[in-house]
């Protein structure tokens, strides 16, 4: 193992003289999360703030004053303007206004007679602002319609329990921990598998292909270290980046998310935001160190996949293309564990690679199931053994080293 | 001390435009002894078979047929013993780029299984006899291909290896320098190492060679001193070698 090391150690002494690399490879990702999902959630608070807390500018044809002084009661949903000069609709499009209401002439009478009185509203159902000031119309008037009906039963005799038969009441079985859990279980593996072999890749090439096209592999295949000791370090390599470039990744996204939710929980409701408490449950330790402990053979299979075909390669490019078919089976793989209600198929914890995925989505949901999750441990830690066998027998053979 | 007997090389290359698959036979059927304290020439045209020979002895290759002893250990059985026993350069082996010549001999002996104190030492004496103390701690990225050729001496000469293996050692690289490398190989001579060398370069041979074999289409002819050749075939240059035996291949065909 002592030569695997140090060939190891030599991969990233190499990684370290280039500053550049260094930079996009580490530095760039821990950088780039906070700033993505941090302008995310600004442009999506701001939007939809903005529109809430602007009160709807709607124009009142109401000749019996019937609604309209209801309207004026609630500043801060409606701010009722004088009717548009020309086309209403016109005007709506061009947003001098969100909605125009219009009340039936003898709207007073007919309530006053137990009537119904119709209220027409124009508005633009590709605008949100104009969307935004129907919904606030309607409840406003459903609550307004519940107190007419209500004086209504009165004057009758009737209880006025008699105007709402049922009452609503919903309670989230799942709690935020949940619903956190599935959206992050369902994104994690993908995130996890792409972060790990696109990490790896590149370097992967420039270790194998690259020192054969640059010369220097003959030099360390000439010193008296094995050949599979030479290969066991290129791997170990490859793998550690992997692994390290999907952590941070991770930690990088980790701490994003902790910050943009619970900035967003202090703005949405001090008390109890879906932020912390979800996210706490998600890094529980126990779910993490399982989610680990599948991804390091994963991780693995994959770094013997890039040195296998790195190794088999005349040069970089040759490499790149041969790796990149792999590269678009893991993101298929991934983007289909993804899809809604995978879960529920049988044979998935049989396929390798995508039960890995699946056992990862289940952990994240609190479902685990001992069962699947040791099959898919069981198979990527047997698959990752093969293909390390593989590659350092592929490594003995000089056809590989000396394709001119 | 190098032995080799009766080894074959057979390579399988294919024809991109016929699709057929050929055997090239590189080497055929090669017996040589270099002794300690030899300089052993090994000459022949592009293609004949030199370099392949040289790669099965420095354990890069391994021969179809035949065996290959190291210092007493054959390559094929105890390979890593018997590569750590050897010094190996050649025209189409680079330096890492990213590191200056301290680092990378730095690693090398690590690799080598040196001693730091030890390869350290070694580094500086390389260093210092192929005057490369004033790059001795600049990336080697810019460096001119004598310059990168000297540093890859150094690397192949750093473990104190018993046999020297020199693949076209002087190639690319001016009068002075090339002086410089064939001094250092006196030296190794002196010093009771086996060294062997290929290249075209026929008053380097004459020079510093005891003995040289003429590698042609994967066989070997005479195997003696570069006097003694000249006499046998009755020639005042080597040159005149390469022309006769070319005519008669070519009379052959
Ligand atoms: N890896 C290889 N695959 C296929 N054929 C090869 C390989 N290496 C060498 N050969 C063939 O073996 C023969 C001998 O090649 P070799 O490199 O030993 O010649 P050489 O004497 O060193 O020539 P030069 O003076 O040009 O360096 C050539 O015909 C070459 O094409
Ligand atoms: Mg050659």
């Amino acid at each position: 193992m002592r030569g695997a090391l140090l060939i190891c150690k030599k991969e990233f002494m190499e990684l370290m003289k280039d500053r550049k690399t260094m930079f996009f490879t580490f530095l760039l990702p821990v950088l780039l999360y906070p700033a993505i999902f941090g302008m995310m959630s600004k442009l999506g608070r701001n939007d939809e703030e903005k529109r809430k807390s602007k009160a709807s500018r709607v124009a009142v044809v109401d000749a019996s004053q019937t609604l309209l002084p209801l309207l004026r009661t609630e500043p801060t949903l409606f701010e009722v303007v004088s009717a548009p000069e020309g086309d209403v609709k016109q005007a709506i499009n061009d947003e001098k206004l969100e909605m125009q209401v219009e009340v039936d002439e003898d709207a007073a009478a007919k309530l006053e007679a137990q009537q119904t009185f119709s209220v027409k509203a124009t508005y633009d159902r590709s605008n949100d602002s104009s969307r935004l000031a129907l919904t606030r119309l309607k409840e406003q008037l459903q609550k307004q319609d519940k107190t007419w009906v209500q004086a209504r039963l009165k004057t009758m005799g009737a209880p006025a329990d008699l105007a709402s038969p049922t009452k609503l009441e919903s309670v989230d079985a799942g709690g935020e921990s949940r619903v956190m859990g599935r959206i992050m279980g369902s994104m994690l593996p993908y995130l996890l598998m792409i972060m790990m072999f696109a990490g790896s890749m590149q370097h992967g090439i420039y270790a194998t292909a690259g020192e054969k096209e640059r010369g220097t592999l003959l030099s360390l295949l000439a010193t008296s270290l094995p050949r599979n000791q030479i290969v066991l370090g290129k791997l170990l390599y490859v793998f550690s980046i992997g692994i390290l470039s999907a952590l941070i990744n991770l930690a990088s996204l980790g701490i994003s998310m902790l910050l943009t939710f619970s900035k967003e929980a202090a703005v949405n409701a001090p008390s109890a935001g879906p932020g912390m408490g979800s996210l706490s449950a998600l890094a529980n330790p126990a779910t993490l160190a399982l989610t680990f402990f599948l991804m390091v053979p994963l991780g693995l299979c994959f770094a013997n996949f890039i040195v296998l075909m790195g190794v088999q390669a005349k040069n970089a490019v040759e490499a790149g293309s041969s790796i990149m078919p792999g590269f678009f089976a893991v993101m298929m793989m991934a983007v289909f564990s993804m899809a809604p209600g995978i879960e529920k198929m049988a044979w998935l914890p049989y396929v390798p690679i995508l039960n890995v995925s699946l056992a990862i989505r289940k952990l994240f949901v609190h479902q685990g199931n001992i069962p699947e999750y040791l099959l898919a441990l069981v198979m990527t830690v047997g698959l990752a053994a093969v293909f390390t066998w593989l590659s350092t027998r592929m490594l003995k053979r000089e056809s590989a080293l000396f394709k001119v | 001390m190098i032995q080799l007997t009766d080894v074959y090389k057979t390579f399988t290359v294919k024809d991109k435009r016929t699709r057929a698959k050929k055997q090239v036979e590189a080497v055929k059927g090669l017996s040589l002894t270099v002794k300690p304290g030899e300089i052993y020439g090994l000459l022949g045209p592009n293609g004949a078979g030199k370099s392949t020979t040289l790669r099965m002895i420095a354990g890069l290759m391994q021969p179809n047929q035949g065996r290959i002893q190291v210092c007493g250990l054959d390559t094929v059985e105890q390979p890593e013993k018997a590569r750590a026993k050897v010094g190996y350069l050649s025209t189409d082996l680079n330096v890492y780029g990213r590191f200056t010549p301290r680092e990378l001999l730095r690693i090398f002996g690590e690799f080598q299984g040196l001693d730091a104190k030890v390869a350290e030492r070694r580094g500086m004496y390389l260093m210092e006899k192929l005057q490369l103390d004033d790059f001795a701690d600049v990336k080697m990225e810019g460096f001119s291909s004598g310059q990168k050729q000297k540093v890859s001496i150094a690397r192949a000469l750093l473990h104190d290896p018993k046999v020297v293996i020199f693949d076209e050692p002087t190639t690319g690289l001016d009068v002075l320098t090339a002086k410089t490398v064939l001094d250092l190989l006196r030296v190794m001579r002196a010093e009771g190492r086996t060294v062997i060398v290929s290249t075209h370069v026929m008053p380097m041979v004459e020079e510093i060679c005891d003995r040289v074999g003429i590698i042609f289409d994967g066989l070997l002819y005479g195997d003696a001193s570069p006097k003694q050749i000249l006499d046998d075939w009755g020639v005042k240059t080597l040159d005149e070698v390469f022309f006769e035996l070319a005519a008669r291949s070519a009379a052959e065909v």
